[in-house]
């Protein structure tokens, strides 16, 4: 047994030396900076403020428009104000949110409905000096190394049409395809209104009597003839931000809605309360102790957590199982195993190479989850201290050792699969023969990987526990979902006997092939040689 | 086997240490109808050099691989220093396979030491005794290296450093000359000589006769599975007559009357190849000639070598064979 671990230690150290080990440890961290950050980065550096022109003709609809635009700002700041505050509090302010009691909808769910359901909640932080004497205000809660807060830019600015293109007393009358053709080049960017070389974003056009233009809901609607050019025009060559467009179509209805109560003589101050009126709805688990039972954020994420424990796992499992497989046939292309045949048994070799790539694996896991939380402790921020409760939250679910359990076992199942398929093989491009089938079996789990933990006791999910080869990823994602005793520990003997069988079949196997040259045997051979050692022993 | 062990450490019984290393008794290995060693038998002394000589093919490999209970053999056993399979004694052994290769994204002390370590050896010992090992045969400045920046050669070295490093009493050398320049060939037979002086036992193959005769206590010879000799090199060379070749004015069918001539060719150099009657010697033939009057104007007498005896033994198959 001790030249088990001669080979193990070898073996971890040859594959954790490499530079591709090292790659793929330092890619995770890198990945989740980059995607906690490159948004962040892009939405606040790389979208420049956006000039667009507003042309009203109505005299009516512009204010309108202008508000939308301005309040849309102020959502902007409002949510950067909360974030500062929520960075730099004392005592930091996450670290009392109880993802136990949090609605599973989030943070972010309450604050739309909040400004869906009052559209001008946020205005006072329009008016001048509203966001100094804001912050004004938080400092007393503030650390005291708290950075100065620095308002978000505008992320659109309106800019008024120069004279030279279309004079002041011509933009009341002049028809909108004039103002069009004569602004085109500005919106294609063939040339610029500014000399910073601002692109021009949009072109708000309201003609004269847009306000009158008006989509009538019903029977009406459906006969009514309406000209586009009669309505508010949105130009703009970029298609893919929306933002700018929606806000406005959003306030010009809200407007309208209003103006139609009016006409009406409908109470606008009812109107505001019927439509914030809801009905009660709140998701309950029946699993759940008795007065427990509101289904919070941290119900969400048990839930959901073996998701990325199943993709984790499909991730490590198929690294290592592929330098074990790249190593015994290096091995055997070299002739290696021919010396380390005459210094250990097959058995030896075999353990040892299992346990060292074992070894590897569990480093990687390791590596992704130190750096994991070291990033998560120098990002220091809003997001991260909500994701440090979120890993509180899987620590404590339980799931952890199921985790290292159905990772040991997948392990087990797929090194001895890929390990007799290494000892068939002479070189690389003759595994492809075989590796083509091992991928889609192991494709098999990533692909029903939703659909399982969709619906964890489902009829899938049930078939899949029950095959072997896919019980430590299917399992590990219905972890969560209280699973029948019978489906747990059935499909878990029913997978250790099977590791048992696999690894005893891969040791003959190895034995057999591990000597051979040239070509892989056939499958019949193969069967004939196996059955051979059986009667040998 | 573990009485021989024990047997070993006490004095009254230590005349009955074995001087037998290896026995291999009527060893057989079949591969389906393919009969790979056909009913060999051997008995390498204690402390001897042994080379198995033998075409591509022979079955060299293969009672290599029996020996170190790699495989199996179909029939016949091997008795290897007192243990019925190598692998109860397998950390007293020493191999070097045919084909050479390592790890490649090791140094070379480091497999050196790796392999020392699977043999029972201390890690603390390993890497000192790797170290030394490198310096001693010219390859100190090399030592941190990794195996896939060494030249062929180098890494040749460095394998054969591996098998030995343990120490072993018994040493199994499959084709170690294979591949190496003179110069290193001359390392490898150093390598050699040293272990045998340090008491180990040597087995080795080889194409090459010369590093056969030059090292060799003993040699086995192999063809189409089969034993065709076995005994010391001198008894080989002893299966042939001496060579005599000469040259002078008469002819061959002059020569072959006389009594001491068996047979006579010429060779490409106009030369002409006696082949001695059995009983006779040179000197014989020399006289005969002079009583014959024949006019000499040369005359050479050698030993006949291994190769000879190798061509000789083996026939056509060799010389098919030494083709490849």
């Amino acid at each position: 047994m001790n030249n088990s671990f001669i080979i193990a230690g070898r073996e971890y150290a040859d594959n954790a030396r490499t530079k591709g080990f090292w790659i793929n440890l330092l890619m995770f961290p890198i990945i989740l900076v980059a995607a906690i950050k490159v948004p962040q980065l892009l939405e606040e550096k790389a979208i420049p403020t956006r000039d667009y022109i507003l042309i009203d003709q109505s005299e009516e609809l512009g204010d309108v428009v202008q508000l939308a635009v301005d309040r849309q700002y102020a959502a902007k700041v409002a949510e950067s104000l909360s974030k500062y505050y929520m960075a730099n509090a004392k005592g930091g302010v996450t670290k009392g949110i109880d993802l136990e009691k949090m609605p599973s909808g989030g943070l972010d769910g309450m604050m739309g409905d909040f400004l869906e359901q009052d559209p001008g909640a946020l205005d006072s932080l329009m008016q001048p000096g509203a966001i100094d004497s804001a912050v004004a205000m938080m400092q007393l809660g503030l650390n005291d190394d708290a950075p100065e807060f620095v308002a978000p830019r505008r992320p659109f600015s309106k800019v008024d049409v120069p004279t030279s293109i279309i004079s002041a007393a011509e933009l009341g009358t002049m028809d909108s395809g004039e103002i069009v053709s004569r602004l085109r080049p500005y919106l294609l960017g063939d040339k610029y209104l500014t000399t910073d070389e601002n692109k021009l974003f949009a072109v708000i056009i309201i003609p004269q009597g847009a306000a009158a233009q008006v989509k009538r809901g019903g029977a009406a609607g459906l006969i009514q003839q309406l000209d586009e050019k009669d309505g508010v025009q949105f130009w703009a060559k970029n298609l893919a931000d929306m933002s700018l467009s929606r806000a406005i179509s959003s306030a010009l209805n809200e407007h309208l809605r209003t103006n139609e109560y009016q006409r009406l003589g409908v109470d606008e101050e009812i109107v505001s309360q019927v439509k914030s009126t809801q009905m009660l709805f709140t998701s309950f688990d029946p699993s759940k102790d008795e007065g427990e039972e509101k289904v919070s954020m941290a119900d969400t994420i048990r839930q959901f957590a073996p998701l990325g424990f199943v993709y984790m796992m499909w991730i490590a499992i198929f690294t290592v199982v592929n330098m074990l497989l790249n190593n015994t046939i290096e091995e055997k292309s070299n002739r290696i195993i021919e010396v380390l045949l005459s210094s250990a048994t097959p058995w030896e070799i075999m353990s040892g190479k299992l346990i060292g790539i074992a070894g590897v694996g569990m480093t990687m896991m390791v590596g992704w989850v130190a750096s994991m939380i070291g990033v998560l402790m120098y990002m220091a921020g809003p997001q991260v201290e909500w994701a440090s409760t979120l890993l509180e939250v899987i620590s404590n679910s339980g799931l952890l050792p199921l985790f290292g359990l159905y990772y040991m076992c997948g392990y087990l199942i797929y090194s001895g699969l890929f390990l007799a398929i290494g000892s068939l093989c002479s070189t690389i491009k003759e595994s492809q023969n075989f590796m083509g089938t091992a991928t889609v079996i192991l494709m098999v789990p990533l692909m029903t990987m939703v659909f399982v933990a969709r619906d964890p006791n489902g009829t899938l999910a049930q078939v899949l526990t029950w095959i072997p080869l896919y019980t430590p990823f299917v399992m590990m994602n219905r972890a969560a979902a209280d699973p029948p005793a019978f489906d747990m520990w059935g499909s878990a003997i029913l997978m250790l006997v099977t590791i048992v069988t696999m690894l005893w079949v891969s040791s003959r196997i190895f034995r057999i092939g591990i000597l051979r040259t040239g070509q892989p045997p056939k499958l019949v051979e193969l069967f004939k040689s196996l059955t051979r050692s059986l009667k040998n022993q | 086997m573990d009485t021989f062990k024990s047997n070993n450490s006490m004095k009254a019984d230590s005349v009955f240490v074995p001087t037998t290393a290896l026995k291999l008794n009527n060893l057989v290995k079949r591969y389906g109808d393919f009969t790979a060693v056909s009913d060999l038998s051997l008995e390498v002394p204690k402390g001897s050099i042994y080379g198995f000589l033998g075409p591509n093919g022979a079955g060299k490999t293969t009672t290599i691989r029996m020996i170190l209970d790699i495989v199996k053999p179909s029939s016949g056993d091997i008795t290897i220093l007192g243990a019925s399979s190598a692998m109860d004694v397998r950390n007293r052994i020493g191999y070097l396979p045919e084909e050479k290769g390592l790890y490649k994204k090791m140094k070379a002390w480091a497999v050196i030491a790796y392999f020392a370590r699977l043999k029972g050896m201390p890690s603390s010992e390993a890497k000192p005794r790797a170290l030394e090992l490198l310096e001693r045969y010219g390859l100190g400045d090399f030592a941190n290296a990794k195996v896939e920046t060494l030249s062929k050669g180098m890494g040749q070295k460095v394998q054969v450093l591996a098998s030995i490093a343990h120490r072993p009493d018994f040493v199994i050398l499959d084709e170690p000359f294979s591949g190496l320049d003179p110069s290193n060939q001359q390392v490898m037979e150093q390598v050699i000589s040293d272990l045998n002086k340090e008491g180990a036992t040597i087995i080795f193959s080889t194409h090459v006769m010369s590093h056969a005769e030059r090292i060799c206590d003993r040699i086995l010879l192999i063809a189409s599975a089969k034993k065709v000799f076995d005994g010391t090199v001198q008894e080989a060379k002893d299966l042939l007559p001496p060579r005599v070749r000469v040259a002078g004015d008469f002819s061959a069918a002059q020569l072959i009357e006389l009594p001491s001539v068996n047979d006579c060719n010429i060779d490409d150099d106009g030369m002409l190849n006696i082949d001695i009657s059995s009983g006779c010697t040179p000197q014989q033939l020399m006289s005969e000639c002079f009583d014959a009057q024949l006019t000499l104007e040369s005359f050479e007498y050698r030993q006949p070598d291994l190769h000879d005896v190798f061509l000789h033994l083996v026939g056509e198959e060799a010389k098919v064979a030494t083709l490849r």
